[in-house]
């Protein structure tokens, strides 16, 4: 059995694990072990916190096989993308360049340093062992973090916002990053990334090129990977297409993988997100239903687990004794489900967010 | 050898020169209509029919012998008054942080107009059969770019407060910039002739449509790129290297096209502006001693009818200038006429 739940002081090494194996790398998940406990108190203190207004929480949840008895994954919410610190995205623009004298028209893209997704809500971190991978359990992770915020909305930006990681070469060489970092900092990718976990990316950033990049002066490489997700990230990439996250002109700075932004009301699992008394039976007596995501309401003993989304005919929902003990509800108690399919979406034709048209 | 203001009959050995100059030679290009311009602009200007700050003063070094042009040099009396007049500045921006223990300076070019006002030498050309070989002793090349300090030092009222000149920048054995491939050809639907064209014909508002108006970082150019930035076509180096003479410095200031570098100074601390004087003229018939190399330039006085020739020797401590018949009638003096006089080689 899997269950999602907010990280505990016990995790740490599990944590470290996860960071240490996440490909790539992640900003936001450092392997290092004293960050990785400050995170785990501040995230402590964010479950705990009487909050009324997103700030600078982080809420870190982690996937726990109760089976195997251990950690085999986490995802964290950040409140608010830029707090005390600016988010840092190149925004990929188009100037027009035209000359009546000589008659043309040219569309020349620039990529420009911008601090508009910092007030956005941001889902980071996620690492999830290798044997997971396209399991239910990888949505029920990447996607619990939904759940929680629709619950408590007043914790959180309408607007949601996920950078995915970005394209690297065979050598994990990131060819944007050897078109434009490098130039200015002359240390590798990986190193980088690093130093942004530890310390503060916006550091970096402060250190970035401040006037807009003129991406015809780019290597054709680093031109190619802009917008592009690391290919280990391409499922996770269309699954949030198809909870309505929309790929946005943001893109990473370090290696220019893709931000996509979702406007709460208009994704799937807040949409169809329901709340139903609960009625316990036995495991063998329930019916059969689509599979859902089952949250309960209690806010630092946060539970998210998958069950089947087996409803009576008076809308309780069906649950065994273990999936209601493991979210710690008795009869009659409230629970938040959502089914764990997705509207097909067509990951071929990607929308923009409205707001950047 | 003498100069003098370019006159209408010279339209025909004029565009001869024009077509020996070549690519990169921005102001000189062979269009008639556009020379014909010129030199109306220029008899206007000695004419002291049009504004000063509109003026070009286009000048051509006569063979007398012959009576063919040997080369031509030109002063803007002020850029940018009635086109856009561009450069890139190259300027350094620092790039440090404290928490990554990085400090670097970075440079970059930002797109200027700041020479707009300034006058300009330019459209210095000799052709090749009056430089070098037998032709050194002459200093033609001398003649041609030192005159006009003379001739700015005698009307300095008409010029403005700065001056500045222009360097072709470096091409390839195949006559390509490697400036213009890496930036310029990705802004303008043109090739660097073509450019190049526009601009010497003065239809240069393309240049700020079409332009990159940020400023580029110099570390997304080419290493062959980055090396052509203030750097001058070999065949200019002599040229730079009189300008230098007289005290004109770079700037950090470069072509936006080939990325060659403008060299300016502050007129009246030009050395030949600043040590050329008058003196007065006194001709005495028959052969008169001469030092074997040029050494003394001399200009005359009024706009109407300017001449400016070498001299056999220099002033008197009096202040009085001998000349030779042939000196005489060259510039067009008599005794009692005064001359302005630099020695070139007087230590500044």
């Amino acid at each position: 059995m899997l269950v999602i739940r907010p990280v505990r002081p016990a995790d740490l090494p599990s944590l470290e694990r996860l960071a240490g194996s996440a490909t790539p790398r992640l900003t936001n998940l450092p392997a290092h072990r004293d960050r990785l406990e400050e995170r785990i108190a501040r995230s402590q203190r964010a479950f705990a916190g009487d909050i009324d207004a997103p700030g600078d929480e982080h809420y870190i949840f982690v996937l726990e096989d109760l089976e195997r008895g251990e950690v085999a994954g986490t995802a964290t919410i950040r409140a608010q993308a830029g707090v005390r610190e600016a988010y840092y995205t190149y925004r990929q623009e188009t100037l027009i360049h035209a000359s009546q004298q000589l008659d043309v028209r040219r569309e020349v893209p620039t990529l420009a340093l911008s601090h508009e997704v910092s007030d956005a809500t941001l889902l980071c971190a996620l690492s999830l062992d290798a044997r997971y991978k396209g399991t239910s359990a990888e949505s029920l992770l990447r996607r619990a973090r939904l759940m929680f915020i629709s619950q408590y909305p007043e914790r959180f930006a309408d607007l949601l916002a996920m950078a995915f990681p970005g394209y690297l070469d065979g050598q994990g060489e990131s060819p944007f990053w050897n078109s434009v970092g490098r130039h200015f900092f002359v240390r590798d990718y990986q190193e980088i990334n690093y130093f942004a976990g530890v310390r503060s990316k916006s550091f970096v950033a402060e250190v970035m090129p401040q006037f807009p990049l003129y991406l015809a002066l780019l290597t054709p490489q680093a031109r190619a990977a802009i917008g592009r997700e690391h290919p280990d990230h391409e499922s996770a990439m269309n699954e949030m297409l198809a909870e309505g996250f929309l790929r946005s002109r943001h893109v990473d700075i370090f290696d220019a993988g893709p931000v996509i932004k979702g406007e709460r009301e208009r994704l799937a699992s807040f949409r169809r997100a329901a709340w139903h008394p609960v009625r316990i039976r036995p495991a063998h007596a329930l019916p059969d239903a689509e599979p859902a995501m089952i949250a309960n309401q209690r806010l630092a003993d946060f539970r998210c687990v998958v069950a089947r989304y087996a409803l009576s005919p008076t809308g309780q929902l069906m649950l065994s004794p273990e999936h209601a003990e493991l979210l710690g509800v008795e009869e009659g108690r409230a629970v938040l489900a959502a089914p764990l399919a997705l509207p097909g979406a067509d990951a071929d034709e990607p929308g923009y967010d409205e707001g950047e048209l | 050898m003498r100069m003098r203001p370019i006159v209408e009959t010279d339209i025909d050995e004029l565009q001869a020169l024009a077509r020996e100059t070549g690519v990169g030679f921005t102001s000189l290009p062979d269009n008639r209509e556009f020379l014909a311009a010129r030199i109306a602009s220029t008899v206007s200007a000695f004419e002291e029919r049009t504004p000063v700050d509109q003026r070009l003063y286009f000048f051509v070094l006569e063979d007398e012998e012959t009576g063919r042009l040997a080369g031509c040099c030109a002063i803007e009396g002020q850029v940018g008054r009635e086109t856009p007049f561009y450069h890139y500045r190259l300027g350094t921006l620092a790039h440090s942080s404290v928490q990554l223990d990085l400090h670097r300076t970075i440079d970059t070019l930002f797109l200027s107009s700041d020479h707009t006002g300034d006058a300009e030498v330019a459209s210095l050309f000799l052709r090749p059969e009056y430089r070098g070989g037998d032709h050194r002793h002459q200093r033609n090349g001398a003649l041609l770019s030192m005159m006009r300090w003379l001739f700015m030092a005698e009307f300095r009222d008409r010029f403005p407060e700065k001056v500045l000149a222009e360097m072709r920048g470096v091409f390839d054995e195949r006559g390509r910039s490697p400036f213009w491939e890496c930036l310029g050809s990705h802004f303008f639907p043109l090739d660097f002739d073509e450019a190049d064209k526009l601009t010497g014909l003065g239809q240069k508002s393309f240049i700020g449509e079409l332009m990159p108006k940020f400023p580029i970082y110099t570390p997304f150019l080419s290493e062959a790129a980055r090396a052509c930035i203030g750097e001058v076509h070999e065949h200019t180096r002599p040229a730079l290297a009189m300008l230098k003479k007289q005290g004109l410095r770079w700037e950090g200031y470069i072509d936006i096209f080939d990325g060659g570098p403008t060299v300016e100074a502050y007129i009246d601390d030009v050395r030949g502006v600043r040590l050329s004087r008058r003196c007065r003229v006194e001709v005495k018939a028959g052969a008169l001693e001469a030092s074997p190399r040029p050494r003394w330039l001399a200009a005359t006085t009024g706009m109407a009818g300017f001449r400016a020739a070498w001299l056999g020797r220099g002033p008197d401590e009096h202040g009085v200038v001998t000349l030779d018949e042939g000196e005489a009638r060259r510039l067009e003096v008599a005794s009692g006429d005064t001359l302005r006089i630099l020695d070139t080689e007087e230590e500044a």
